[in-house]
């Protein structure tokens, strides 16, 4: 009998939590761990959920999909662009399946709006607009499913101070969608079933203050200390019933795309950028305003970032950007100098950071799409990148686009459940690009050669 | 009164604990503070001369300490224990004991403790003379969630010690600067 494969993915999974601080209240993940392999998955440069999942799907890098986070600069031009499934061109491991006739359901895995053709269904991931829109392939299936699920809930609003809604609507959300995979899981024909849930990213990034006692802003005896790790353990339980559900020929990974820490603080990259001289605002800005192209006076700017939980600087090149000051022969030195400034940012008592400075032609294969010049990460991502303006500081206690606590780490879970196995094995160096090729392995489908990762085996 | 409250050191034998107790207690007492280091042999000679390093014995050890922890803080003494308190269960009770509580994790790599070794006993542990040594016979559990972690592999004492002291500012044990 041939084998099947069920992916859980867990957006935001922190190794730490699973393997160490919250296993023995896992009884089902613990029980996971005994049969197969596991340990941590070195995530992909940079560690955001768009383009960690499709990473994950198509083992090739951020560059090579042209994919460097949700939102892009347009090509050399000051504007913007929101990715989408419309900017996947590279075969992920379900459209490999389908060429070979194999079955795939694939549910909220980012980015999938709107929906893409598959030899199977889809459901697609929170960036939807909402309900009304097609969120299915086929169509059909938003029907059926509405039927008897509702409408489906795409996301929950999670960067507020009402941290009593965020809890109960990003429960009725995972609760909804852990019953429609349930329902496709036992309705549908599959070779490979593939599901992402958010909800873990949004518990995170509101809860992560209240019981992590190193966080500069937990306070002893909160109400929410166990927030985060009764969302784990009623994760857990959902898993427990899925494995119920598959027989002994399915192989079950729960993976991540990227693990979380508490957040320190937010750097002002904007901020830092005028002061170092390479950005001038027109006018007096008000204490965080954003970043308009408007209002920088481009004539005197040679650099200008964006923010989030790594920051992006960008060269405003002459004959590149439209109004780019900085003469193509010394892109190179002013990218040089500012890697060596920014090594030098530390923290507000001066404190060392660990600062990681990245050239994208540098860490990628290829280079497509419109990627930054620099991807930095500020104490390898302790500290968020602000990018709005108008402070007399370079460091805020808070994220400047709304609460958060929490920011991404390098590494996230790699569970591989076989239950014809009879040892569980930790593993070492695995990496996101792996999980494509093992799954195709497990398949029985040959692993594409373009494809960057390694088998993992058992 | 000011609230008193217990900084509790753990970690390996030789990753540090003594030297961040010292300096730490140091630092303190110039804010105006009223201290008391509980600190390794000393403490274990007089307040524990009948016990060995049994687990139970350990434990009783442990308990002993945080007792006595517990009356000096709630006197409003800040109190700084340095004790290898290898068993996470060991370290709750200290923690429910005690209240107002900062467990600070002295991480440092086994091979660093044992080049190390101030004190010689990892070169006795793996020559046999002792085989109870934390880290090399017995077992050490990491803590899963200290408030503070300092790798003194990496750290200087003073950024060591100026975490811990960050983290009594944030959480209202001692004014900020």
């Amino acid at each position: 009998m041939s084998r099947k494969v069920l992916i859980i993915g867990l957006d935001c999974a922190a190794p730490e939590l699973v393997f160490e601080k919250f296993l023995d209240e896992l009884p089902n993940l613990r029980k996971m761990l005994g049969h197969g392999v596991h340990g941590r998955l070195k995530t992909c440069i940079p560690p955001i959920t768009i383009p960690a999942w499709m990473v994950m799907m198509t083992s090739r890098d951020p560059g090579t999909l042209g994919l460097y986070g949700f939102r892009h600069k347009k090509s050399y031009s000051y504007d913007v662009w929101i990715a989408s499934s419309r900017s996947i061109k590279h075969k992920t491991v379900w459209d490999i399946l389908s060429e070979r006739g194999l079955k795939s359901c694939v549910v909220s895995v980012p980015p999938s709006y709107p929906p893409k053709p598959v030899n199977g269904c889809m459901v697609s991931c929170f960036i939807t607009p909402d309900a009304t829109k097609d969120y299915t392939y086929p169509k059909e299936l938003k029907g059926e499913l509405e039927a008897r699920f509702g409408e489906y809930i795409f996301d929950v609003e999670f960067r507020t101070e009402d941290r009593d809604r965020v809890l109960k609507e990003t429960y009725e959300m995972t609760r909804q969608h852990f019953n429609v995979i349930k329902y496709l899981m036992q309705e549908k024909e599959w070779s490979l079933f593939v599901f992402v849930e958010i909800g873990l990213d949004r518990i995170h990034h509101a809860f992560w203050k209240f019981f992590d006692r190193e966080h500069p802003k937990y306070v002893p005896n909160n109400r929410y200390e166990n927030v985060v790790k009764e969302y784990y353990k009623y994760l857990d339980r959902e898993i427990g019933d899925l494995l119920n559900l598959v027989d002994d020929e399915t192989v079950v990974l729960v993976v991540s795309d990227h693990g979380a820490k508490g957040m320190k603080g937010a750097f002002c990259i904007n901020q830092w950028l005028i002061r170092e001289g390479y950005l001038t605002i027109k006018g007096k800005p008000e204490r965080g305003a954003r970043l308009e192209e408007s209002q920088i006076d481009w004539s005197k700017t040679k650099a200008w970032g964006w923010g989030g939980y790594y920051a992006r600087i960008f060269v405003n090149v002459e004959g590149r950007e439209p109004q780019g000051i900085v003469p193509p022969e010394d892109y190179e030195k002013t990218l040089d100098e500012l890697t060596e400034k920014l090594k030098q940012i530390h923290g507000p008592n001066g404190e060392k950071f660990d600062n990681r400075i990245y050239r994208p032609e540098e860490i990628y294969d290829e280079l497509n799409g419109d990627s930054p010049d620099l991807i930095v990460y500020l104490d390898n991502l302790s500290w968020r990148s602000a990018g709005t303006i108008g402070y007399d500081t370079l460091y805020l206690s808070e994220n400047d686009t709304g609460p958060d606590d929490a920011v991404h780490s390098e590494y996230g879970v790699f569970i591989l459940y076989d239950p014809k196995s009879e040892t569980g094995t930790e593993l070492q160096n695995l990496s996101i690009f792996d999980v494509a090729p093992t799954v195709l392995s497990i398949l029985d489908v040959p692993v594409p050669e373009e494809m960057k990762g390694k088998t993992i085996t058992w | 009164m000011r609230e008193g409250f217990g900084v509790w050191l753990t970690g390996l034998p030789a990753s540090g604990k003594t030297t961040i107790a010292r300096t730490l207690e140091k630092a303190l007492r110039r804010r105006g503070l009223r201290v008391e280091v509980l600190d390794g042999d000393e403490v274990r000679r007089n307040l524990s001369p009948d016990l060995g390093f049994t687990r139970k014995d350990r434990e009783t050890h442990a308990r002993r300490v945080a007792y006595v922890a517990k009356l000096l803080v709630r006197n409003g003494v800040a109190v700084i224990v340095g004790l290898i308190s290898p068993y996470r269960n060991f370290r709750e009770h200290a923690r429910k004991q005690i209240g107002n509580f900062v467990e600070v994790w002295v991480r440092c790599p086994l091979e660093e403790c044992i080049r190390r070794d101030p004190k010689g006993l990892y070169e006795k542990a793996m020559r046999g003379e002792i085989n109870d040594l934390t880290g090399i016979q017995d077992p050490y559990e990491e803590p899963l969630n200290p408030e503070v972690t300092v790798d003194t592999s990496k750290e200087s004492v003073e950024e060591s010690v100026n975490k811990i002291i960050k983290k009594l500012e944030n959480l209202g044990y001692l004014p900020s600067t």
